[in-house]
C-alpha cells in the first residue's frame, strides 16, 4: 500500500495550527513514513495535486474570495476534509472585522492609520476581494472533521491523524484534545 | 402538601419533596443536570434551555430549574432527544455574539465553555455573529462586554433579589436585547453601588474585574475563606491569591451574615489602597524617623512603658484591631500596667434597651424599619442591602435624616430629627418593628427611641469594625490625653490623617504608634512599630451581631510588619507580662473575656 497523501493550506489564517501541526516533533518521522505531505503553504508545491489526497487539512476562516477558492479547491481534491483551528471552525479572530464590517476595516488599515499618506485600498484581479463577512470553512464547504483550538495542540493534531490511519475518522475529538483556546 | 414523592430519575427511583423542582431532586440524588442561567443564590427563571430534560407525558422537553417536581414522574436527563436539544441551545449561544474563547478573560473559568466541551460543540450551522454589542467600562472597578453577554439574566436577579438595588434589567427585544442599567444609561452613572455581585455571579467573560483580569485561572489561585476588616457586619469573604500577590476578593456564598453579598468597601476599595505602608519598624533619632530592628524599637518601647508612672500612661485603639490585639492590650494596659487611659478612637452605637441587641437576620423579617443615626449604604453597605431587601418584601423604611441620606431613596417616610416623636408612634403599630441604629443617634434620641423598647428590636450597627469588641475589653469613648508622659496609639490600618487627636496628644508625651499606614499620627510617633493589614494577618473579629468571626491569613505581611497581635504580644514579652503562647491561645483567652 502506497503512502497517505496529505494537503495542507491556509486561508485566512495567522499560521500558528501549522505550527502547531510541526510542534509534532520527532513523532512527525515515523509518520513520514506512513504519509506523505503533497503540498503545504510552505512547500514548493501550494496546491493539493489534481488526481486528489485522502486528507485534505485547512486551517483559518473565509474572509476572502480567494480563500473560497482554495477552500472549493481543496474540498474538490480530498477525501476527507479537516478543518484545524478556530477561525477554520467557527470564524475565530478574524470574525471580529464582522463586528465592524468590511467596508470599514480596510478603510482603517488602508486610509485612515496615522502613518498612511494618501493610501489606496488595494483592488486587483489577481488578489482577493474581501467578502462582506467571514465564516467558518463549514460554511463554504461539507467539513468531516472539525478541530478546534487557538490553536489545537499538537497532541490533538497528532491524534487526528493517528485515528485516521488506523481507519477510523472522529466524529468529535475526546475531552483530552478538545479545547476552544 | 406534605410527605415525600418517589419520581424516577433516568430509571433510577428518587425520594423528593414537594415543593423541589426536577433540577433540585436531581441534584440532591447526585445526578448532575447542567445549568447555564441557574444560580443556587438566586430564583430560577428557565431562560436558557440548557437544564432541559425529558418528561413522560410532557409534550416538550422541559426546563429542570423551574420544573416542579409530582409523584411517579419519570425524567430523562441525558436521552438522545436531551443531548440533542442542549447542543442546538448550545449553537444557538455561542453563534450569537462573540463567544470566542481565546482571547476571553473567563476561558477555563467559563460556565458556556464547559458546556461546549461537555456537548463537544465543535462547530455550529448559523452564521458568526455579525451584530456588534458596545462594551461599557464606565464602572471604576469592573467592565461589561455586552459582547460576550448570553442573557442569562443572573446579574439582573442579583441586583434585584439579593443587592435589592434594582439597577440592571434587560432592553429592547429578541437578539437585541442587551442588559442596561436604569433607563439605559452607562454604569458608571446609574444608581448601581459597585458591590460586584453581578460580577461575581456572571457565568461568562460578560463581566470582567479590572484588576485580576487576565492574571490567573481558578485552578491556578488559592482560596482562602476570611472575614471582611471593612465595616463592623463581619460578612464571609474568600481572599483570592497567586503566588502570594492578591487578585480579588469575593462573597462566601457561605457566608453567616452575609450569604455571599459583598459590597464595593469590601469587595474592591482594599485592592486599590493607596495609603504609603509602613515596612520596618522606625525609632525617632535626632528629630528624624529612622529604620530601626525589631528588637531596638521594641527595646525603647518597652524601657518607655516600663519607666512611666500609671497616672501618666495612656493607650488608644483603634476598632480595627484583632479580638486578639484588643484583649492583649487590656490585659497589659489596663490590667498590668494600670494605665489612667484606655480609650477607643470611633464612636460608638450605644445600647439603648437592656434586653438582648437585635440582630441582622430581624431586619428581614421586620415589617416597619426605622433607620436612625446611620447611613449603612456608606458605612455598612451590606445591611443597607438587607434593608431594601425588607422594602422589596413590603415593609417600611422610614429614615430619620434628609436627602443626602443613602437610603433615602429607598424611604417610605424621610423624617427629620425633630420629627422622631411622630415616626415611634408609627413603629409602635407595627407587628414586627425594628429600629437599626448608629453612633449618631443622640442623649434625646436614645431616651425616646427607649419608649419603643416593649415592642422593637434595636439593631445596632457599630461604626468601627471591631467596636463591640473594643467595647467589650473596657475600652471608653475618652480620648484624654493630656498630660500623659507615654502614650500608645494602636492605630492598625485606621486612617489617623486629620484625626482631632493628634493635635492634642502634648509634644512632651513619649509616642508609640502601632499602625500599618503613614499618617499625621507616624509623623509625631517616637517608635513606630509596622502593623500587618487585613489579608497579611490570622485573628478574630467581634461582628456588630455579637458573633465571633475568624480571619486569615491570604499573603505575607509587606516588609517586617507583624500581626497586631503579635506586635502586642512582644511587647508584653518585653515587659515579663507576656499572655499565651500561640494564636489560638490568645484567641481562647480573648473569647472567655468576650463571653
Amino acid at each position: 500500500m502506497g503512502k497517505v497523501t496529505i494537503a495542507t493550506d491556509w486561508l485566512a489564517a495567522c499560521a500558528g495550527c501549522h505550527m502547531s501541526l510541526l510542534d509534532i516533533d520527532e513523532r512527525i518521522v515515523p509518520l513520514l513514513e506512513l504519509v506523505e505531505f503533497t503540498s503545504s503553504p510552505v512547500t514548493d508545491l501550494k496546491h493539493p495535486p489534481k488526481e486528489g489526497v485522502t486528507v485534505g487539512i485547512l486551517t483559518g476562516a473565509v474572509s476572502n474570495t480567494y480563500n473560497l477558492e482554495v477552500a472549493r479547491m481543496m474540498r474538490e481534491r480530498c477525501t476527507i476534509l479537516i478543518a484545524v483551528g478556530d477561525c477554520a471552525t467557527f470564524g475565530g479572530i478574524v470574525a471580529m472585522r464582522n463586528l465592524a464590517g468590511t467596508e470599514a476595516c480596510l478603510r482603517r488599515a488602508y486610509l485612515e492609520t496615522e502613518s498612511t499618506v494618501d493610501g489606496i485600498i488595494p483592488s486587483h484581479p489577481d488578489i482577493g476581494t474581501p467578502l462582506e463577512h467571514v465564516t467558518g470553512v463549514g460554511e463554504v464547504v461539507k467539513v468531516d472533521l472539525f478541530i478546534p483550538g487557538c490553536p489545537p495542540r499538537a497532541d490533538a493534531l497528532f491524534y487526528a491523524l493517528s485515528e485516521l490511519l488506523a481507519g477510523r475518522t472522529p466524529v468529535v475529538l475526546p475531552p483530552e484534545h478538545f479545547t476552544y483556546d | 402538601m406534605s410527605g415525600t414523592i418517589q419520581m424516577s430519575i433516568n430509571g433510577i427511583t428518587v425520594t423528593a419533596r414537594p415543593g423541589q423542582t426536577i433540577l433540585e431532586a436531581a441534584t440532591e440524588a447526585g445526578i448532575q443536570i447542567p445549568t447555564l442561567c441557574h444560580h443556587p443564590a438566586l430564583k430560577p427563571i428557565g431562560a436558557c434551555r440548557v437544564c432541559l430534560v425529558e418528561v413522560k407525558g410532557q409534550r416538550t422537553l422541559q426546563p429542570a430549574c423551574t420544573f416542579p417536581v409530582s409523584d411517579k414522574l419519570e425524567v430523562q436527563t441525558e436521552s438522545p432527544k436531551v443531548v440533542e436539544a442542549r447542543r442546538f441551545v448550545l449553537e444557538l449561544l455561542f453563534s450569537e455574539r462573540n463567544h470566542f474563547c481565546m482571547f476571553c478573560e473567563m476561558s477555563g473559568d467559563c460556565e458556556l465553555q464547559s458546556l461546549g466541551y461537555r456537548y463537544g460543540l465543535d462547530h455550529w450551522m448559523y452564521p458568526t455573529y455579525t451584530k456588534r454589542f458596545p462594551v461599557d467600562a464606565t464602572r471604576d472597578y469592573f467592565l461589561m462586554d455586552h459582547n460576550r453577554c448570553v442573557l442569562c439574566r443572573r446579574c439582573v436577579r442579583a441586583c434585584s433579589e439579593l443587592v435589592a438595588n434594582h439597577t440592571l434589567d434587560l432592553r429592547q427585544r429578541g437578539a437585541h436585547s442587551m442588559i442596561s442599567s436604569d433607563l439605559n444609561v452607562p454604569f458608571g452613572d446609574s444608581s448601581c453601588v459597585s458591590c460586584g455581585t453581578c460580577l461575581q455571579v456572571c457565568p461568562t467573560g460578560a463581566l470582567v474585574d479590572k484588576r485580576s483580569a487576565y492574571m490567573a485561572r481558578d485552578k491556578d489561585t488559592v482560596h482562602t475563606k476570611s472575614t471582611c476588616s471593612q465595616c463592623s457586619l463581619g460578612c464571609g469573604i474568600d481572599i483570592v491569591t497567586r503566588g502570594g500577590l492578591l487578585l480579588r476578593i469575593q462573597g462566601d456564598w457561605q457566608g453567616a451574615v452575609n450569604g455571599g453579598v459583598v459590597c464595593a468597601r469590601g469587595r474592591f476599595e482594599p485592592l486599590y489602597e493607596t495609603r504609603t505602608r509602613i515596612a520596618t519598624p522606625l525609632l525617632r533619632d535626632e528629630g528624624d524617623l529612622r529604620e530601626v530592628s525589631w528588637s531596638i524599637a521594641l527595646h525603647e518601647a518597652a524601657r518607655r512603658l516600663r519607666d512611666a508612672a500609671p497616672k501618666k500612661l495612656g493607650v488608644l485603639v483603634s476598632s480595627r484591631l484583632t479580638n486578639e490585639a484588643l484583649y492583649l492590650l487590656a490585659a497589659l494596659f489596663r490590667d498590668g500596667l494600670k494605665a489612667r487611659t484606655a480609650g477607643l478612637l470611633e464612636k460608638v452605637a450605644p445600647p439603648i434597651s437592656a434586653k438582648a441587641q437585635g440582630s441582622l437576620a430581624d431586619i428581614e423579617k421586620s415589617d416597619c424599619l426605622l433607620l436612625v443615626g446611620a447611613d449603612p449604604a456608606a458605612d455598612q453597605p451590606v445591611a443597607s442591602f438587607l434593608i431594601k431587601r425588607s422594602v422589596d418584601k413590603g415593609a417600611r423604611l422610614i429614615v430619620v435624616g434628609d436627602e443626602t441620606h443613602g437610603l433615602s431613596a429607598f424611604a417610605t417616610t424621610l423624617v427629620p430629627p425633630a420629627g422622631l416623636a411622630s415616626a415611634l408612634e408609627r413603629v409602635q403599630r407595627a407587628d414586627y418593628p425594628v429600629v437599626v441604629y448608629g453612633a449618631g443617634i443622640d442623649e434625646k434620641a436614645r431616651a425616646a427611641l427607649k419608649k419603643l423598647d416593649s415592642r422593637a428590636r434595636f439593631v445596632a450597627l457599630q461604626p468601627g469594625v471591631n467596636t463591640r469588641a473594643a467595647v467589650a475589653f473596657g475600652f471608653e469613648q475618652t480620648l484624654k490625653v493630656s498630660g500623659l508622659d507615654v502614650l500608645l496609639v494602636a492605630a492598625g490600618e485606621q486612617d489617623m490623617d486629620g484625626q482631632a487627636v493628634i493635635e492634642k496628644i502634648p509634644d512632651a508625651t513619649y509616642l508609640i504608634v502601632l499602625a500599618s499606614y503613614h499618617s499625621g499620627l507616624t509623623e509625631k510617633a517616637d517608635v513606630v512599630l509596622p502593623v500587618a493589614t487585613w489579608p497579611e494577618r490570622s485573628g478574630s473579629l467581634t461582628s456588630t451581631d455579637g458573633l465571633v468571626l475568624k480571619a486569615h491569613k491570604a499573603v505575607d505581611p509587606a516588609g517586617e510588619a507583624k500581626a497586631d497581635w503579635e506586635v502586642v504580644s512582644l511587647i508584653a514579652e518585653k515587659l515579663d507580662r507576656k499572655a499565651g503562647a500561640s494564636l489560638e491561645e490568645i484567641s481562647a483567652e480573648a473569647l472567655r473575656t468576650l463571653a
